[in-house]
């Protein structure tokens, strides 16, 4: 019996599953991957995919390309004394055309790890979600919860395996396991993945880490670590053009991970000049 | 990449500079001084294409000096920055334009802190805190959190401490550490700033 | 814009370095007189163009005894960008007043090189033109009176600022009438 297989038995399956999976096994000798939903990647049939690729969609060494991908963001994630906090923007952008205001840039791979995407949002989209499925199979093989540690380099090792095929994602996986407690790994799509306490990635990376750097403290206590996160996103907002729309928010505790609202950028930004008293470059 | 920093506060001005001359993958020097002083009560920080830099500031410091001693009056910091960004901006649409990156620092007739960005492209606005290069990307967001029109020389001070460590935190070349110029009433001085 | 016997003009504030902002004072639209001139592109030229038709403005005053009218003042702007045919000014200027001698309202917009678009209803410029096109052709009517003008004006540039990355970071209107000029800073989205 395949993995495939045992996995099926503890999923709730709809009629058009069950149908299609009849159909399958019918078909099995004929259509062995009717039933294989899990994902391929076609590759264009050319001698160098890579040229092609890069010829059609990467602004930069060919600025009147006709195919651009959204790009452009601020993503953080830091521990602390009361878990890991990881705050997003919102914003997708095309060159300089706002794509949308809305993106959702943290992927609940699981509820007990968050992913970020920065970078090619559809990469991201795309292999976080698949990372969600290769984490569901971990847990039924092994009858335990995949570590932080082996969740991100298992995504580690699929982006690898397309270097140099222009992949473009720089993500945080984070999560709380009681192997290891609080854990973020950075992994990107050069092959990169590190551990560490404190990351921010995106465009708006350098006006996140400004403000991280000079207020962050181990000892933070849950709201405030919570606002430094939201405050570090804010001025990266600010003073970005790639990066704005709204703030998201989460908080990651041994119990799992906790939404903590979605802040309107255009809204807060008062709010917290404010009370703050800063922004002084800014009148009211 | 250089740093080139300036922050007005209550009753001067504070100019910050990095040490390091880089040329290729050499530091050539660790106490390079990236400003020129034009008058008792202004100066100017620049960085940019090596050559350029000296030459132009030079230029400007030379012709502003001999503006003070015809007229026997000391250049306002606006007439200054007029005439900084006038020459950038006929350099560009010459054969050889000047790269160079300007900060201008001063008080605006001996009383005014004044504080203008420039550009090679001749580009020109007054700022109450701004910088060049990759040192804005780091910094701004930290004075946007931190910076309040009422400071004083000290409290000023004491953020550009926080920039200098933000910058040493996460700047992936070593600067060698900032000169740091404080122009108020009393003139140009140099602050130890360990 | 233009309305019943006025006309609005307005720009943003942001003054970029590519994705890094700047300064957010960074005003785009110069009165001349009683003609009101906006002009967007590269920064430097900007600031040097703007200084060139003051001073053009000036002596016209002078050698006159009266201000430009929008008109003559556009017809200016057309051939002193066209004279920089083979190394132009980066710019994209709009000219918009209210002739003193009849009340009639204009505006016009030009390319880089000074071919001017007389148009009779809206006329934009800038990086986010498309956007502003859109706004323009679907909240634009004729004959409005100044006070619709302004929120009809603010409304289509904060919406498609807000759909522009590099536009934005505050706004500047001005509703200019026979004997009246309002000007109003627009608070807007910061990011």
């Amino acid at each position: 019996m395949s993995i495939a297989d045992i996995g099926k038995r503890f999923t709730y399956k709809t009629q058009f599953e069950q149908e299609l999976e009849e159909a399958s096994s019918e078909f099995q000798r004929l259509q062995p991957s009717l039933n294989s939903l899990a994902p391929s990647i076609a590759v264009p049939p050319i001698s160098q995919p890579t040229d092609f690729l890069r010829a059609h969609t990467d602004y930069d060494s060919n600025s009147d390309c006709k195919i651009r991908m959204a790009h452009g963001t601020t993503t953080l994630a830091f521990r602390f004394q009361g878990g890991i906090i990881v705050a997003v923007d919102s914003r997708a952008s095309a060159g300089n055309w706002i794509a949308s205001q809305t993106v959702k840039k943290v992927i609940e791979i699981n509820p007990m790890l968050l992913g970020t995407m920065a970078g090619t949002a559809c990469d991201c989209q795309y292999w976080e979600t698949w990372l969600g499925t290769q984490c569901r199979l971990h847990e039924l093989r092994n009858k335990e919860r995949i570590s932080v540690c082996a969740a991100s380099k298992i995504l580690s090792n699929l982006v690898y395996s397309y270097k140099g095929m222009g992949l473009g994602m720089g993500t945080m996986i984070c999560g709380y396991t009681p192997k290891e407690g609080p854990t973020i790994y950075y992994v990107d799509s050069d092959g990169t993945r590190l551990k560490g306490d404190l990351f921010c990635v995106g465009s708006g990376q350098t006006f996140a880490y400004g403000v991280l750097d000079t207020n962050y403290k181990w000892e933070l206590s849950v709201d405030d670590a919570l606002y430094l996160g939201k405050r570090a996103i804010l001025a990266a907002a600010h003073r970005d053009a790639y990066s704005g729309g709204s703030i998201n928010l989460f908080h990651v505790t041994e119990q799992g991970w906790v939404f903590h609202g979605n802040h309107d950028v255009g809204a807060l930004f008062w709010e917290i000049k404010e009370k703050e008293k800063s922004f002084n470059n800014v009148e009211a | 990449m250089d740093i080139i920093l300036g922050i007005k506060v209550q009753d001067s001005v504070i100019v910050a500079t990095s040490k390091a001359f880089t040329r290729g993958i050499s530091i050539l020097k660790d106490k390079d001084d990236k400003t020129r002083v034009l008058t008792p009560h202004n100066l100017i920080a620049f960085t940019g294409e090596a050559g350029d830099t000296t030459q132009f500031a030079d230029y400007i410091q030379a012709n502003i000096q001999l503006f003070s001693m015809r007229e026997n009056t000391e250049l306002n910091s606006k007439s200054i920055a007029s005439f900084i960004r006038q020459q950038l901006a006929t350099s560009i649409r010459s054969r050889t334009p000047y790269q160079v990156q300007i900060l201008l620092g001063g008080l605006n007739k001996g009383t005014e802190p004044f504080l203008s960005l420039l550009d090679y492209l001749g580009t020109r606005v007054d700022l109450p805190y701004c910088a060049h290069g990759y040192a804005a990307f780091y910094t701004m967001s930290l004075l946007d959190h931190h910076y309040r029109p009422d400071m004083n020389t000290e409290e000023g001070l004491k953020l550009l401490k926080l920039c200098n460590e933000e910058l040493e935190k996460r700047m992936p070349i070593d600067f060698k550490g900032l000169y740091v110029k404080v122009i108020d009433k009393d003139g140009i001085r140099d602050i130890d700033f360990a | 814009m233009v309305g019943k016997d006025c006309v609005a003009i307005a720009c943003d504030l942001r003054l970029g370095n590519q994705s890094l902002g700047v300064a957010n004072n960074f005003e785009k639209v110069f009165q001349l007189g009683h003609v009101f001139l906006g002009l967007t592109g590269l920064a430097s030229d900007v600031l040097t163009v703007h200084e060139n038709f003051r001073m053009k403005a000036n002596l016209y005053k002078m050698r006159e005894e009266r201000e430009i009218e929008p008109e003559s003042f556009a017809n200016l702007v057309s051939s002193t960008l066209y004279e920089r045919r083979f190394g132009p000014w980066f710019v994209g200027p709009i000219v918009a007043g209210i002739n003193s001698k009849t009340g009639k309202p204009f505006i016009c917009s030009f390319d880089f090189i000074g071919c001017p678009d007389f148009a009779k209803d809206f006329a934009v410029s800038g990086t986010a033109s498309d956007q502003l096109y859109g706004m323009c052709e679907s909240l634009y009517e004729p004959n409005l009176e100044p006070e619709d003008l302004f929120e009809t004006i603010s409304q289509a540039l904060l919406n498609a600022a807000d759909r522009d990355t590099l536009s934005g970071w505050g706004a500047a209107v001005y509703v200019i009438t026979k004997d009246k000029v309002i000007k109003r800073y627009l608070k807007s989205r910061q990011d």
